[in-house]
């Protein structure tokens, strides 16, 4: 972690943070061959904020990365970072040394699981709007955003359901993007994973956690409003189930779900293929009409993102 | 028809027209379409909760499908109260509607799916019906209950007691990872000083201990290890002290080394002590278990399996395999034969068995292990205190030793005959008359004890052969590199060097070898002087004979030289 600091100290916007800075390292370690979240900031550091912790970090960041990059150095200070909005609202681009996907923090200054924060000049002089790098090698949603999915239809203002809320890292995001006025109500079953979901939620009011099965939804009825979007990230066998049943309780008519399917949790014999294939014919039996699917490559491997939307007057049939 | 609806912020009844139950779906959705259509159903009352406490109590019995004392004074009041108890209500959860007509005796109607649409349209249309209640009021009472709901699911989650052996387990299989490491150090650190010790001393926690009393090897006459070591490996450790060819070390590096030791002890004293504490806990949560399978292996499998209630729900041939999931999921795949056993291969009673019936012994393992840990989890507390608490997995165990012995038996009889074969019977037993002698010669004979200087002069030299062998093992291999070094730079050059050194090589073999065979004859040349000698003389006495008698010397000379 010891150049991951260095980078991080230079950061975007040149904000001296110290902590910070390791949990940068981390994020980008782990994002492989993208990786750019770091790289981008290290190297703006370098040229422009003063060279605090250059000397010692370039040699250590050399390595991995294979130098590319280490020499170039930022023309400019942190400002040369252009946001973009992306196609989906409430998700943006920071088009930087690389493109990040970026999400507007709801709460600035703190990062969730150990992200990036970039801040960029808002709209008026002096005021700074602060960004998370939202990393599709950790979430399967960020994922499906890049292999492009059409419509993720989690938009500001909506009302979301989120299966499989785990820690609550990809939840936070989603957070980020309805913004205040709208409401992710998280489920997750782990009580291990639920703490830390709570704790994430105690920070984000527009996040409802709850800890419960989510194969039960009379047990968080009572919490729940209707929905317009379902998320199900479950990774169980009897997922399309689970998506049904929540949807019967509480997704709107005409509302939509996305799923990530992991082909091996559900059936690892047969060719992810025809997993996904069953999957969503079940979808189709219960009141669903598919829209796309993705695969997430090359960010996981067999699985794939799905959105369907609900519709009320379609017959149910039993396969 | 009354309906029974609750929200985060309290519980709502509202009176509906029967005319609705007797619609069409895709009707009752039109009627919930907008606003203004869903006058079908009025608002009769309202039980908002006081406080956060009443409603996560309340909301807590809800989710178990009981009646919580908010909703039971709530329906008294509105329901029984004002006589409308010939009033049918309905509920979400079926759960909820048994005991509310069990404790209320209200006609409670709920079903699954024939009111679903009812319910959608009730959420939908919530803040309508609740006469202009704003949304936000209803997110910000979620958001709290939520959060007290979560935090109380944590804090009072059941199977807490369980969480406690899924660390211990974890803690103990570090604890033994780590003393492994920290022993090896010690063992490579002290090595150079006393390479000897690792030899005489095998057991990590001794040599540690060992080297805690005695420090420097020149100590070892000095300083008693009656306390770690038995009486002769003492003696052996003393002698090969006084001979070893270990380097000498500062008082600092002993310093260190001391304190690595240290670690190592405590590190192990801990171990058991963690071990006792996961027996006691075992045995106090899954007696019936323990007892099956030993401590360890139910830890594991209460661990892997994430709670003792978990593993109850799993079947026995999950059981079976558990831990093994990858290579079962490889078998599934490639559609071999899956694992035979998991985890529970470490069970005493598998570990028993022979090769051969190992599978199926873990099969028999697995079914009686769900069954005990059935009776484990689904037992009350008090239960399973009792002194008879594991008997059934005691049952078991007995069960499936006398079936292994069983299963042994005949294995090994079905290699010697088959069942129904008349031709090998036994044979009636008759005295045969011969005496059959005790066969001395299949005792065991005690070798004499070796004496402790002599078991240390043969460690050092084995140690010195080791090294010596090492040496040259490097030496070859630095030979070869260079040899494959200098071949890429010149190969005929090497070429010739490389006959040169097979050259060398062959001489020196066959120095070796000439060495040898030159003892070998002096050996031979003696015994052919002696039967020289011999034959000379017979031929002398011959030829003196042969002055006397011609005709004898001729027979005397053919019998000499045959």
């Amino acid at each position: 972690m010891a150049f991951g600091a260095s980078g991080g100290r230079g950061g975007f916007g040149g904000r001296g943070r110290g902590g910070g800075g390791d949990r940068g390292g981390r994020g980008g370690g782990r994002g492989g061959g993208r990786g750019g979240a770091v790289r981008g900031g290290g190297v703006r550091g370098r040229g422009g904020g003063g060279g605090r912790g250059a000397p010692g970090g370039r040699g250590g960041r050399g390595g991995p990365r294979g130098g590319r990059g280490g020499r170039g150095g930022g023309p400019k200070g942190g400002s040369n970072v252009i946001l973009e909005p992306h196609r989906h609202p409430g998700v943006f681009i920071a088009k930087g040394k690389e493109s990040l996907l970026v999400t507007k923090n709801l709460v600035p200054g703190e990062s969730v699981y150990g992200e990036k924060r970039i801040s960029i000049d808002g709209g008026v002089e002096g005021t700074k709007v602060e960004y998370r790098v939202w990393n599709p090698f950790r979430s399967k949603l960020a994922a499906g955003v890049l292999g492009g999915l059409d419509n993720i239809f989690i938009a500001p203002g909506k009302k979301v359901l989120y299966l499989g809320a785990a820690s609550g890292t990809s939840v936070s995001h989603v957070a980020d993007i309805v913004g205040p006025d709208g409401i992710v109500y998280a489920v997750e079953f782990s009580l291990r994973s639920g703490r830390d979901l709570i704790n994430m939620a105690k920070k984000r009011t527009n996040v409802i956690p709850i800890v419960e099965d989510a194969r039960m939804p009379t047990k968080y009825r009572m919490l729940l409003s209707q929905v317009d979007v379902i998320f199900a990230d479950v990774a169980q066998p009897d997922q399309a189930r689970i998506v049904t049943l929540n949807a019967e309780h509480f997704l709107k008519d005409g509302g939509h779900v996305v799923i990530s399917i992991k082909a091996s949790c559900i059936d690892s014999t047969s060719p992810p293929e025809v997993v996904f294939a069953r999957e969503v014919e079940t979808l189709q039996n219960n009141r669903f009409k598919a829209l796309e699917q993705v695969p997430l490559e090359p960010y996981e491997r067999d699985h794939a993102m799905v959105s369907a939307v609900y519709l009320r007057h379609k017959a149910k049939k039993n396969a | 028809m009354l309906v029974l609806y609750e929200t985060a912020m309290g519980y709502c009844l509202f009176k509906m027209s029967d005319s609705v139950t007797k619609m069409e779906e895709s009707q009752v959705r039109k009627e919930f379409e907008s606003p203004e259509s869903a006058n079908k159903l009025q608002l009769k009352a309202l039980h908002r909760f006081t406080s956060t406490a009443t409603a996560v109590e309340d909301m807590t019995a809800i989710q178990e499908g009981k009646l919580g004392p908010g909703l039971k004074k709530f329906l008294t009041d509105e329901v029984v109260g004002k006589g409308k108890g010939k009033d049918s209500l309905l509920v979400v959860d079926k759960h909820l509607a048994t005991s509310i007509s069990k404790k209320l005796s209200i006609k409670v109607a709920a079903s699954d799916s024939e009111y679903e649409e009812i319910w959608r349209g009730i959420r939908s249309q919530l803040a309508a019906l609740l006469d202009g209640l704003d949304p936000k009021d209803l997110a910000t009472m979620s958001l709290g209950l939520g959060h007290s709901l979560s935090r109380f699911k944590i804090k009072f989650s059941p199977d807490k007691v369980d969480t406690m052996v899924v660390q211990a387990i974890a803690l103990l299989d570090d604890l033994d990872k780590e003393v492994n490491i920290y022993a090896m150090r010690v063992k490579e650190w002290y090595g150079w000083h006393f390479p000897e010790m690792a030899k005489i001393i095998v057991d990590n926690i001794a040599y540690a201990k060992v080297i805690r009393a005695m420090g420097f090897r020149t100590n070892a006459s000095s300083t008693s290890l009656a306390s770690i070591l038995p009486e002769d490996l003492e003696a052996v450790l003393k002698a090969a002290a006084e001979i070893s060819m270990g380097t000498e070390i500062s008082d600092s590096d002993m310093e260190h080394i001391n304190s690595l030791c240290e670690q190592v002890i405590s590190i192990s004293a801990y171990r058991t002590q963690l071990s006792e504490y996961l027996r006691n806990r075992m045995t106090a949560i899954a007696p019936n278990l323990t007892a099956l399978v030993g401590e360890l292996v139910g830890a594991r499998l209460i661990s892997h399996a994430g709670s003792l209630l978990n593993l109850a729900k799993h079947s026995a041939s999950t059981v079976q395999i558990l831990g093994a999931e990858k290579a079962l999921f490889r078998a599934l795949k490639t559609k071999h034969d899956t694992p035979k056993y998991g985890l529970i291969y470490h069970a005493s009673l598998i570990g028993q068995a022979p090769p051969k019936l190992k599978g199926k012994m873990a099969r028999m393992v697995a079914a009686k292990a769900a069954l005990s840990t059935r009776v484990d989890a689904l037992a009350d507390s008090d239960e399973k205190s009792a002194a008879d608490a594991p008997s059934i997995g005691i049952g078991h165990r007995a069960k499936l030793e006398s079936r292994l012995r069983a299963l042994e038996y005949q294995d090994g009889a079905s290699g010697v005959r088959r069942f129904g074969d008349h031709s090998q019977k036994q044979q009636k037993f008759q005295m045969s008359g011969e005496a059959k002698l005790y066969n001395t010669q299949a005792d065991l004979v005690p070798t004499q004890r070796e004496s402790p200087m002599e078991t240390a002069i043969k460690v050092v030299l084995d140690v010195k052969e080791e090294k010596k062998r090492a040496k040259e093992e490097r030496k070859a291999k630095k030979k070869a590199e260079k040899e494959k070094a200098q071949e890429s730079v010149d190969a005929m050059d090497v070429d010739g060097e490389e006959k040169e050194e097979k050259k060398k090589r062959k001489r020196r073999e066959s120095d070796v070898n000439g060495e040898a065979e030159e003892d070998a004859t002096k050996q031979e040349t003696e015994e052919e002087r002696k039967a020289r000698k011999k034959a000379r003389k017979a031929e002398k006495a011959a030829a003196a004979s042969a002055q006397t008698n011609g005709d004898s010397t001729k027979k005397k000379k053919k019998k000499s030289d045959a």
